[in-house]
């Protein structure tokens, strides 16, 4: 690269062109439009945006408190809340922009064949990739129940493998012994790129009453106290992709363009901003420019040069990390 | 592809212009925002950084907003972490605020008599409401302030005669006042002047002594604590009047993203999840309180 030319943003993701390699994650943006309430905000400024987790039939969520915030993160129960697939193929996706960005479902279920169901109702609409979430630890059946079972998380992404040619990409739950044997099975089941990682669970009590603050009683972790956790988990993960060229969407804590370079040099292609958007909902804007900045630097034409190019230390840590 | 709500709420890096201590841990913030001054209505809250190491945002409601001026006055208690370091910011120091957000009071034309109360922390909006009412001549609005603490003002003996209302109960809020809007206090407390009381309880003094038609012209509006708030519901659909009440929840994104802060109302088609950011943070009393 000259030290003139402009870097680019630009990356190909399982044959989708993303103009950022930000993908703002399902359950932060609602259905896509939410955020351009915000003066300033644009949702070409990032890859692609994923939508809210939707079910077959409409779902009211869990009870308040829904979120609480810890020490540099927060918790959440939302609960899955969505008007169910055919209202969100119906009704809010002829009303999204797709010339701004790319959109991806994020479908969820209680038994396999409701992932099957909500997968081939997408199929059948414009959406550009479908993201399944087998990884919700707020649910009392289905989400992190399959996903911490290997041989259930094949089973749903084989299922809905049948239900679409689009690509699909399998968001992994950190809260699971092997991630990356769990991801290899994925693979096999036909999973074309992984979300890594989902929340890991957690709980906050009330000392005066002695209950737990939100009503689901434990909810997902997510912000900046997760970062580490998230990417040695898109770390493990890359060293299963990397063979078979499955991209990874890497996310947990990324707050700043520096967080999204680590996660990128530890193998993802792409990187999710969530937790982040609710402290500084222009933060997509300094990313990119924060990337750009490093590409340029570093005299690199585009992120993809530099996925995956951690160098390990000489000494292999122990596995207990003591 | 455009949209009403494109656009609507600005991130801006607010100066404090005056940061203010009263008893009871409360204290009045006046922050220069002029996008976010131009836009206020009564019921818009702001989302703001209270101190750039806490990672989430804590949604405060506006009291008044100067549109020629370009400020913002917040009203708020310490009460936690948030507020706690909310409570450190010095005068010219930079806050970061998304707003103004959420579904503002929207007052019925034709409902002449608006009753407006607010209980502690809940007093802002039914403020910033009662000051956009001046300048309506059809609305002869009444204001009923409660609180456990010292207000934070000094209240002064009202010069605006309110029928109904017992003999000595005659503290008011100076500013609504001097608007000449009539407004009463209220306290458990023992507070010189005010109704030993709930807000609710002078409020039904104030319906009883109006007579049929007049009543029918009332509609009440009113944030504060959420006991409160179902009284004053319950006090509304006795008197068969409209209620808007302004709620308050646990909030990640404060702009419709998360879904993070609803509470349960009732709808033509049965009970549904409301966000309080952008749903609310005012909604119709009989849908939430039933």
């Amino acid at each position: 690269m000259s030290s003139n030319s402009q870097p680019t943003l630009n990356t190909d993701f399982c044959g989708m062109t993303f103009n950022s390699p930000i993908v703002l994650l399902s359950g932060c943006v609602g259905f896509g439009e939410e955020y351009t309430r915000v003066n300033g905000f644009s949702n070409r400024d990032v890859g692609a945006v994923c939508l809210k987790g939707t079910t077959q039939d409409a779902r009211l969520g869990n009870q308040p408190h829904r979120v609480y915030e810890t020490p540099q993160g927060m918790l959440n129960a939302i609960g899955l809340q969505n008007p169910g697939v055919d209202h969100v193929v119906n009704q809010i996706l002829p009303n999204l922009d797709f010339t701004e960005t790319r959109f991806i479902a994020n479908v969820s279920g209680s038994s396999v064949e409701e992932y099957y169901e909500v997968t081939r109702r997408f199929d059948d609409s414009p959406i550009d990739a479908i993201e399944i979430n087998i990884s919700c630890p707020n649910v009392k059946e289905g989400g992190v129940a399959f996903g911490n079972d290997p041989v259930m998380s094949a089973r749903v992404v084989e299922t809905c493998r049948k239900a679409t040619d689009k690509p699909l990409i399998t968001k992994l739950s950190p809260n699971q012994t092997d991630i990356a044997s769990n991801a290899k099975g994925c693979i096999e089941a036909g999973s074309d790129a992984f979300s890594v990682i989902n929340t890991l669970m957690g709980m906050a009590i009330d000392i005066e009453s002695r209950m737990p603050i939100i009503g689901n009683n434990q909810g997902g972790l997510s912000g900046p106290a997760i970062k580490p956790v998230a990417l040695l988990k898109v770390h493990q993960v890359y060293q299963v992709c990397k063979t078979h060229q499955i991209p990874i969407i890497g996310q947990g804590g990324i707050t700043t363009a520096e967080d999204a370079l680590e996660f990128i040099i530890a193998g993802a292609s792409a990187v999710g901003i969530g937790t982040a958007l609710f402290y500084d909902p222009l933060v997509c804007k300094s990313i990119n420019t924060g990337i750009t900045d490093y590409l340029k630097s570093h005299q690199l034409s585009s992120v993809d040069q530099l996925v995956g190019t951690l160098q390990m230390n000489q000494s292999q840590p122990s596995k207990c990390g003591c | 592809m455009t949209k009403p709500h494109h656009n609507s709420v600005f991130l801006e890096e607010a100066e404090i212009i005056s940061h203010q201590a009263f008893d009871g841990d409360q204290f009045i913030m006046r922050l220069l925002a002029p996008h976010c001054a131009a836009k206020a209505k009564p019921g818009s809250f702001v989302h703001l950084t209270c101190d750039p190491q806490l990672p989430m945002r804590r949604p405060i409601s506006i009291m008044r907003s100067s549109y020629n001026e370009g400020w913002i006055e917040l009203l708020y208690k310490r009460v936690g972490r948030g507020t706690t370091l909310l409570a450190q910011r010095q005068r010219g120091e930079k806050i970061s605020i998304l707003g103004p957000i959420g579904t503002p009071f929207k007052a019925t034309p034709g409902q002449s008599r608006p009753l407006l109360i607010g209980g502690g922390v809940g007093m802002p909006p039914m403020i910033f409401l009662a000051e956009s009412m001046r300048q309506e001549s059809d609305k002869q609005p009444f204001v009923i302030l409660g609180s456990e603490v010292p207000f934070p003002f000094k209240p002064t003996p009202s010069k605006i005669l309110i029928p109904g209302i017992p003999e000595g109960v005659i503290a008011s809020m100076p500013l609504l006042d001097d608007w000449g809007i009539g407004n009463r206090l209220a306290s458990q407390q023992e507070f010189s002047g005010c109704f030993q009381g709930y807000v609710t309880e002078l409020a039904q003094l104030w319906f009883r002594n109006l007579d049929r038609e007049t009543r029918s012209q009332v509609e009440i509006f009113a944030c504060g604590p959420h006991p409160m708030l179902e009284a004053v519901a319950a006090m509304a659909s006795e008197w068969q009047v409209p209620c808007q009440v302004s709620l308050e929840e646990f909030m990640a994104c404060g702009i419709g993203g998360c879904a993070g802060c609803v509470v349960e109302v009732q709808t033509a088609d049965g009970p549904a999840m409301k966000r309080v950011c952008v749903d609310g943070p005012v909604f119709e009393a009989a849908s939430v309180f039933n």
